[in-house]
């Protein structure tokens, strides 16, 4: 033991020792005890709260509660803007560039950079799958087809930002892309 | 039974024979050098999956490099070779001196020696190879897992035949954790490792979903244990109080701490599953026992530190004890985190991120690792029969490590913390503020790359440590001194020795805990009773588990996996897909705006093994099937980042050009059937069945314009699989989101072309 410091009166060595490794017989600390049983304690606590037991309501039941309080708080949405006002926002030029910006960072993968189509349909020609008129643009964009894959972008963009990509969508129009898949669908006359 | 050479002196008393016999180091030699190597090369490819994680380019390219492959051989490695083997070369020094006893059969020992080794041999190649059983720290294949059986039967046979053969009345305490580490895993290993092999490598376990799930986890918490943790104190307890040369603090600490560590730690498994499919039950027990698990983890810390009291100027000067210092202190962290972590709200936010890979590597890098390294450089001089080459090295080595682990850990809990809170970020309008998983994780790159460095950073101080070691080998003798051991043996009766200080009355000798010192005598008593403290808890939530049938409500819409989506399921398991992905979608709002309906418990009935994940370095799959046409995943597994560019996911363009290997999947569909999956008429058509299906997928992806004949190709069934995933369900219980209608026109979502 060090010189250094003085030996406590409650160090009592035991009498084994193995391989030369000897014990105190100190006793546990205080506020580690006080700690094994509060920790035993808050265990026994808690059990109450568990659902079938004490008065909690379960993982489940807290679940579908939060997602009623978000339900009340967020009315289901109104309605898509009208087709008066899309092809309005369709002469801004800021709406469409903005529109861009939205289209390059979530449509491209599908679509290609310049709307010619990969997974996704050609969408710079007159031919249309679920519908040409620009409020079934807005829609298929905010609800998706989730049959073939297209997201239901109205759960993951704002109102204003589907607006902004439909009016891009609809600017492309007749513009000539790199590798323009073939026309699906049917054709609309604009 | 070699080495126990009776002699006849009579030293101390006429009746008194004194054995004449002399300790195995040459064992511990051995395993010391086995550490060494395996530690560096597991924590070599540490870094290298670390680079992984930075840069996707690191996969090199090759179907045996990617992350999903290497990352189980990193954790294999550096938890069975470099601390496994720590621990063996530990136990093997210490296990003889505290019980007198040269080890029972030098024979057994080269057996387990050897045999460990090879096994690690056999993890290195087969694990490239795509070989797993996919669940993790026990990915081995089977007929790997019969040989740790063997090997550890070996080692537990050696052991105990040590403890019996003894020339030291009691067990020291060091000895008690060895026991329970050995019991424990052997009892672990075997159960959560019970499967149906179904070809050489290839294996299905017996248990599915959340059964599967429960004992997987509850294997890999009490891996890190019984095999990280209990071994570890093991050795702390003989070479701290060796180092510090000082006696250890508390004995009755040590006893009240062993017992309920070990009683109590079998339980918290389940907190590795909160909020998933796991019955809630077990997830609160699993929960209440690792927050009554804090103080006897810290029993373990404070006999340790304060082993130290009065010792505390040796340790400015001594790198040993420096390691130990800090790495007690990091055991002593982690074990406080661990109790708040397994707190439901908090494990919320810190499942599936980068928060648990820092908490665990607080424990590896900090306790394992510089437990061994403390405890290598006092066995150096020993063992080698000269001076430490350099102290000034070690030293450097301690500074550059500790630095490498602060560097790791902030960095990982800052990207565990950023990604947990991006994930579950809302906007004003109600939506999720990264609906796009990818900008999660291209937020991370930076802390990545402090982890690369910090990691780099211990492996530098390992590549000191390796020199030391090499150096002070080159300095030992010509022949090692083998010093000859006077013990008598153990008298057939025994009296303790009347105590003058013992306390008296019923109460006070309980709580001074005297009855101990009789089980200390009886080592097979004594090993019998860790057996019972750690089947007894574990049955306790097992056999529920099992046999609660409510645990698990069936779902009729759920069918099994046809035969070609189960050998895309296969391909999915051998890239190690699952180490990235989860498929577990948790019942929190944030989970389920992200990835749709949160996952059912019946969902996952079929799935030998589950496939639920615990980290999510890519999105999580439980709904993925349906999201995207068959031909974004051609395109997407050829190379990802072609869709999402900020991917880190490796390329697989081996899976249009790899062959289906046909005539496999008929056994894999019978063993199947044989683990209860109702298969029908695949038991005997699952080759033609997986062939039409083939046909139809490759078709869809010529005629949306990708390449045609992948009829054949692994493409076809890695894409059917992850097509089928989550849509069991669809239709009766998912929730469907609102569709927002404008006047007059059709609604135009769901309906086909």
């Amino acid at each position: 033991m060090a010189d250094t410091e003085k030996k406590k009166e409650k160090d009592r060595l035991l009498e084994h020792s193995y391989d030369g490794i000897q014990e105190y017989d100190n006793p546990m600390p205080r506020w580690w005890v006080l700690t094994f049983w509060a920790t035993i304690i808050f265990a026994g606590l808690y059990t109450l709260n568990f659902a079938g037991i004490g008065t909690g309501s379960g993982r489940i039941a807290a679940y579908e509660k939060e997602m009623a309080a978000f339900r009340a708080a967020h009315p289901s949405p109104a309605g898509l803007t009208s087709p008066e006002k899309l092809l309005a926002l369709t002469k801004d030029g800021h709406e469409v560039s903005e529109g861009k910006k939205v289209f390059v960072k979530n449509c491209v993968p599908c679509h290609g950079p310049d709307g010619g189509g990969v997974i996704g349909p050609n969408l710079t020609d007159n031919a249309w799958i679920h519908g040409g008129k620009i409020q079934e643009i807005n829609a298929t964009i905010t609800n998706g087809v989730l049959a073939k894959g297209m997201p239901q972008w109205g759960k993951i963009l704002k109102p204003e930002e589907i607006d902004e990509v439909t009016t891009f969508v609809w600017s492309i129009y007749g513009t000539t892309p790199a590798k323009p898949k073939a026309p699906e669908g049917v054709v609309v006359a604009r | 039974m070699t080495g126990s050479a009776a002699g006849s002196l009579s030293a101390s008393g006429p009746r008194v024979v004194m054995d004449e016999f002399s300790y195995d180091d040459v064992i511990v030699r051995k395993f010391l050098v086995a550490t060494f190597v395996w530690g560096l090369i597991g924590m070599l490819v540490g870094v290298v999956i670390a680079l992984q994680l930075a840069n996707p380019a690191f996969n090199l390219g090759l179907p045996y490099g990617t992350f999903g492959r290497l990352r189980p051989l990193h954790t294999n490695a550096v938890i069975f070779a470099f601390a496994g083997n720590a621990f063996f070369c530990g136990c093997y020094y210490s296990s003889q001196r505290l019980l007198k006893a040269r080890m029972f059969s030098d024979g057994l020992s080269k057996i387990h020696f050897w045999g460990w080794q090879l096994i690690i041999v056999a993890a290195a190649i087969t694990l490239p190879l795509g070989f797993t059983q996919a669940k993790e720290y026990a990915e081995l294949e089977w007929p790997i897992d019969i040989a740790i059986t063997v090997i550890w039967v070996v080692f537990a046979i050696n052991f105990i035949g040590t403890m019996v053969k003894r020339r030291e009345r009691h067990l020291y305490v060091a000895i008690w954790f060895y026991v329970a580490s050995i019991i424990t895993v052997a009892i672990l290993h075997i159960f959560n490792n019970l499967s149906i092999p179904a070809g050489p490598f290839k294996s299905y376990s017996i248990y599915a979903g959340v059964q599967d799930a429960f004992m997987q986890w509850w294997y890999g918490h009490n891996a890190v244990a019984f095999f990280l943790t209990t071994p570890f104190l093991g050795l702390m307890y003989y070479f701290m109080p060796k180092a510090a040369e000082g006696p250890v603090y508390s004995y009755r600490l040590s006893i009240l701490h062993f017992w309920s560590l070990i009683f109590l730690y079998i339980w918290a498994g389940p907190h590795h599953l909160h909020y998933t499919a796991l019955p809630e039950w077990a997830s609160t027990v699993g929960m209440l026992f690792s927050v009554m698990l804090w103080a006897p983890s810290w029993g373990g810390m404070i006999n340790g530190l304060l082993t130290l009291r009065g010792s505390w100027h040796k340790v400015v000067d001594d790198p040993i004890l420096k390691f130990f210092v800090v790495g007690i202190t990091a055991y002593g962290m982690s074990t406080f985190e661990g109790p708040m972590l397994s707190i439901k709200s908090v494990n919320a936010l810190a499942h599936y991120t980068d928060w648990i890979i820092a908490h665990v590597h607080m424990g590896t890098l900090g306790w394992n690792g510089f437990i061994t390294f403390g405890m290598i450089y006092w066995l150096l001089p020993r063992l080698f029969q000269t001076q430490l080459h350099s102290k000034r090295l070690a030293e450097l080595h301690f500074w550059i490590a500790t630095f490498g682990i602060i560097l790791y850990v902030v960095a990982i809990y800052s990207a565990g913390i950023t990604q947990g809170l991006m994930w579950r970020a809302f906007d004003e309008t109600g939506r999720l503020s990264y609906p796009d998983f990818v900008e999660t994780v291209a937020r991370l790159m930076p802390m990545y790359w402090m982890r690369v460095v910090g990691g780099l950073l211990y492996f530098t101080g390992m590549l000191l440590f390796g020199w030391n070691i090499l150096m002070t080998w080159r300095k030992r003798p010509a022949v090692y001194d083998v010093p000859v051991i006077r013990a008598p043996a153990l008298a057939r009766r025994y009296e303790e020795p009347h105590e003058a200080a013992a306390p008296t009355g019923v109460f006070a000798r309980f709580t001074s805990m005297r009855f101990h010192r009789d089980w200390e005598r009886m080592p097979l008593v004594f090993t019998v009773l860790v057996f019972v403290a750690i089947a007894i808890a574990s049955l306790f939530e097992i056999i529920p588990t099992f046999l609660i049938k409510s645990n698990v409500p069936t779902i009729a819409s759920v069918k099994p996996y046809t035969p070609l989506e189960l050998y895309g399921r296969d391909i999915y398991i051998r890239e190690g897909c699952f180490n990235c992905h989860s498929q577990m979608i948790r019942p929190l709002r944030y989970e389920t705006e992200r990835y749709g309906e949160y996952s059912k418990p019946g969902e996952s009935v079929y799935d030998h093994p589950f496939l639920w994940g615990s980290r999510r370095i890519g999105p999580d799959l439980a709904r993925e099937g349906g999201k995207y046409p068959n031909l974004w995943h051609v395109r997407h597994f050829a190379n990802p980042r072609e869709i999402t560019a900020k991917s880190i996911m490796p390329s697989y363009p081996g899976f249009a050009a790899n062959n289906i290997d046909w005539p496999v999947i008929q056994k894999r569909v019978q063993v199947m059937a044989m683990l209860g999956v109702p298969y029908g008429n695949a038991i005997t058509q699952a080759e033609s069945m997986a062939k039409t299906q083939a046909a139809e997928v490759a078709d869809d992806i010529a005629k949306s314009g990708g390449p045609a004949g992948l009829q054949d190709k692994e493409i076809v069934a890695i894409v059917a699989y992850i097509q089928r995933l989550g849509r069991d369900i669809k239709g009766d219980t998912a929730a469907k989101a609102p569709v927002v209608a404008a006047s007059g026109l059709p609604i135009t979502t769901g309906g086909h072309k």
